[in-house]
């Protein structure tokens, strides 16, 4: 599998504060790839720089050789890089339908919006149901179903997910991580970010894990499972049983 | 006061505040989708007014015709203003964004001011059609042609742009930028083009309460502090978070001007809406018509 | 150590050597030179010294945009006209002038200071404009000093009151930078939610500032109303005198202390340069200048003048060797 998302040096801050120090990371094309780490590790950070919400000091981002750290977020969401935020960040006030459309205004996806509203609501049925609701009116985890859906309409090559278990029920969250898995067998890369780790690990093929802003470990999902401090820190678990 | 006059007064109350509508509601779009506060608007209105003026007295056009000039003409000084100056600001964010787009625009008045004192001189201008005086008379009431004109345009034009921001993609586009826009970036909205629409349709939106105030009241280089500061009263009635609710603000504040003019000292109409303007800022800051 | 001690005293040295030269030649150029033109010219810049510092008190250093300040000048021009024109000596209507704007500042202060940066600017823009139109509705005469007054009119008595009343509030908005006041006050420009936080009682600093604020405003609108021999009540309340502020305060250099002062001078100086037309050609490029500073140069000439500084001492400073 071909490197597909290259991140390299990546050097960010916010103001005066630095949060993120030279971190590396690939995902290949096809891959599930998770980014676990406590609360504040620069996460989200990372996610919305490589989405274009926020320019890095230094550092380069590159999607199969494209350059994208110098791009316009909405460039960036063009090229096929598309990120659902962490607390979906849905445009409350139009409808479902509205959300949906406005998620497929590039020209490429633009034309092929009724086929891909078609697979939406194909996996989404509710939100078939539910298309002229007001977005703000729908629960927590329909509204997450309409941001995926949302992010679907755009065509991604490579899906970018912030949490997308926060407040969530667990049987919404098995059903979304379902769902992520269904797209990346159709063919999406998926990179994602979640505080659930167990889930996260359990789901991706490998793994990054930041903290304080640094990449400190990598490896397959199950290499980290099985590892003593990923367990202890990031599941709650205790050690491991011998293999 | 007799049904006839109250009518009347009431009428104009209604015309009035269709003028006050049209020349909130460009501004209300910006402030809306760019989060910034505009001060030079009513220069805009005021420039819209004079390039009416001078079709009308150059090549005799009809006011309301010459609207097919008048806007696209300040639609292309829109974009220039968003081009030149304001795009600097509106990649700020929250308090500063609007403090910095208040003193730049400020700085803008100086300039639009002067310009148009120097292309029109001080004078005052107005435009005499030569049906100004008739109209319809139904029951004692006066329905001048001119005066229905312009709340029939400014009607069409609400409804045109109601049509076009809820049921057309760039519309929509707008819409959702003026939600979130950091989402509609990462939707792949091209956020710095709809700034640059969104101030070109407010100026546009401006260029037609122009037409409509120098048809109706008369021009000077002067007035755009006066209409900047109706446009931000119907604003603040309309409250900050409605775009289109600042059209229905308008014909209240015209009505209510109307109707407290009849019972107060007509010449201090001004006063209460004005008056009305602070207290609404004080108690009541989200406006009348907030939704949220 | 020594040279670098040495190197800021002389400097401090030199900026008050130069301000104690600017008020002398203030003092005895006019004087020698006694025409009627040179009068008014310094009269206008002390007077907009003033509009520029007290709203710079405001605005510069307590962050609170006003577009309201005619309010205040015209209040204050109203008060001691009507007093003093109506047989009062005129420093009582000086005073009492001054202390009704601060009086009408403090009461309208307190309820829109809830409000926040923008609410705040077009709140006081809205009742300055209510006062405009109120005061030129009951007051539309237009008023003029009774022919005793104006035979014996003195051109430089006026001149010298504008002086001392700008050589005051320069000096008050020094000495507030210096009082213990003047943290809280900075801090509330910076962030007003932290200063809060931080136990600066954020109201009562804002207060202060609208106080002095509308306090030298005021006396500016009776200076002006002392040296007017006719005019419409109605005109020191026009909103042309708080951009008029706003202008010298930005192209000077807002939140710094000199920055009205320079901008003031060169404000009057160069719209008496450029005045020779019908066309305000001043104004376009005050506006111009104006949106270039908010844009890219918020420091203003003065901030100009600390960079031309820095590159010709520099050179100096090669020279210096640094001890220790």
């Amino acid at each position: 599998m071909t490197n597909f998302l290259v991140i390299e040096n990546i050097n960010a801050a916010y103001g005066d504060i630095q949060t993120l120090w030279d971190v590396s990371l690939q995902v290949k094309q096809g891959e599930i790839v998770a980014l676990i780490g406590p609360n504040g590790a620069g996460k989200t950070t990372l996610m919305r720089l490589i989405a274009g919400l926020h320019k890095p000091m230094s550092g380069t981002v590159h999607l199969a050789d494209v350059p994208l750290h110098a791009l316009p977020a909405y460039d960036i969401a063009k090229q096929g890089v598309i990120l659902v935020p962490e607390g979906r960040r849905l445009f409350g006030g139009m409808t479902v339908l509205d959300n949906l459309e406005l998620g497929a205004y590039s020209r490429r996806a633009r034309e092929a919006r009724f086929k891909t509203m078609a697979r939406v609501f194909e996996l989404f049925p509710i939100l078939e149901e539910r298309q002229r609701q007001y977005a703000n009116t729908m629960s927590g985890g329909q509204q997450q179903m309409l941001a995926i859906g949302r992010a679907m309409m755009g065509l991604p090559k490579l899906l970018m997910l912030d949490e997308p278990s926060l407040g969530l029920a667990p049987l919404i969250v098995e059903n979304i991580f379902e769902i992520i898995k269904l797209m990346n067998d159709q063919g999406v890369t998926i990179f994602l970010v979640e505080q659930n780790a167990r889930k996260a690990l359990e789901l991706a093929n490998r793994a990054y894990i930041l903290e304080q802003g640094r990449v400190v470990g990598t490896g397959t999902g199950r290499e980290l499972l099985q590892n003593d401090e990923v367990r202890q820190a990031y599941l709650g678990l205790a050690p491991a049983a011998v293999k | 006061m007799s049904i006839a006059t109250f009518l009347q007064t009431l009428v104009f109350g209604l015309f009035t505040g269709g003028i006050y509508g049209v020349a909130a509601i460009g501004l209300a779009l910006v402030f809306g989708v760019m989060k910034m506060l505009n001060i030079a608007h009513g220069e805009l209105v005021m420039l819209g007014g004079y390039v009416s003026f001078w079709v009308f007295s150059a090549y005799g056009m009809d006011p309301f015709i010459s609207l097919l000039i008048v806007i696209p003409a300040l639609f292309i000084l829109g974009l220039i203003l968003d081009r030149s100056v304001y795009r600097h600001i509106v990649r700020l964010l929250g308090e500063e964004k609007i403090k910095n787009s208040m003193l730049v625009s400020f700085g803008l008045t100086l300039v639009l001011q002067n310009l148009a004192q120097w292309l029109f001189t001080a004078d005052e201008r107005s435009i005499q059609v030569a049906y100004a005086g008739d109209g319809f008379n139904i029951f004692g009431v006066l329905l001048p042609y001119t005066r229905l004109a312009t709340l029939a345009i400014a009607l069409v034009a609400i409804l045109g742009l109601n049509y076009f921001l809820h049921k057309t993609y760039p519309g929509k586009a707008i819409l959702a930028t003026a939600e979130d826009f950091e989402s509609a970036e990462l939707a792949g909205i091209n956020i710095n083009r709809i700034y640059m629409m969104t101030f070109a349709l407010g100026a546009s939106l401006a260029a037609i309460a122009g037409t409509f105030v120098t048809v109706t009241y008369g021009l000077s280089p002067s007035i755009g502090i006066i209409w900047t500061l109706k446009a931000l009263i119907v604003i603040v009635l309309a409250g900050t978070g409605s775009i289109l609710g600042a059209f229905p603000a308008g014909i209240l504040l015209g009505v209510v001007e109307a109707l407290s003019g009849a019972f107060v000292n007509p010449s201090y109409r001004e006063v209460i809406g004005l008056v009305i303007f602070i207290l609404v800022l004080i108690v009541r800051p989200q406006g009348l018509f907030a939704r949220r | 150590m020594k040279t670098t001690l040495q190197s800021k005293s002389a400097s401090r040295f030199l900026a008050w050597a130069g301000l104690i030269l600017l008020v002398l030649f203030a003092l005895y150029y006019p004087k020698s030179v006694d025409k009627q033109n040179i009068w008014n010219l310094f009269f206008l810049i002390c007077l907009q010294i003033t509009l520029g510092q007290s709203w710079n008190i405001l605005g510069g250093f307590a962050g609170q945009t006003s577009l309201g300040h005619a309010a205040f000048f015209g209040i204050g021009a109203l008060v001691t006209r009507t007093l003093w024109l109506n047989g009062q000596p005129f420093l009582l209507a000086f005073a009492l002038g001054g202390l009704t704007s601060v009086v009408f500042a403090l009461v309208i202060g307190l309820p829109t200071f809830r409000l926040r940066g923008a609410y705040f600017a077009i709140g006081t823009l809205g009742v300055a404009e209510v006062m405009r139109i109120t005061v030129g509705q009951n007051v539309p005469y237009i008023s003029t000093m009774p022919g005793l007054m104006i035979a014996n009119y003195d051109l430089p008595a006026r001149y010298h009151l504008a002086l001392g009343l700008a050589i005051a509030t320069v000096a008050t908005a020094y000495l507030l930078l210096r009082s213990p006041w003047s943290l809280g006050i900075l801090a509330v420009r910076e962030d007003e939610e932290a200063a809060q936080a931080t136990g600066v009682h954020v109201l009562r600093h804002k207060l202060l500032a609208l106080a002095l604020s509308s306090l030298f405003t005021g006396l500016a609108g009776g200076t002006f109303a002392y040296q007017q021999i006719s005019y419409y009540p109605s005109a020191p309340f026009s909103p042309a005198w708080t951009f008029d502020a706003l202008l010298i305060t930005f192209i000077g250099g807002q939140g710094t202390l000199m920055g009205p002062v320079i901008g003031a001078i060169f404000f009057v100086v160069v719209r008496e340069k450029l005045s020779v037309n019908l066309v305000d050609v001043h104004q376009v490029i005050f506006g111009i200048l104006f949106i270039l500073i908010v844009l890219i140069f918020p420091g203003g000439l003065v901030e100009a003048w600390e960079r031309l500084k820095k590159l010709i001492f520099r050179k100096e400073e090669k020279h210096v060797p640094i001890s220790q």
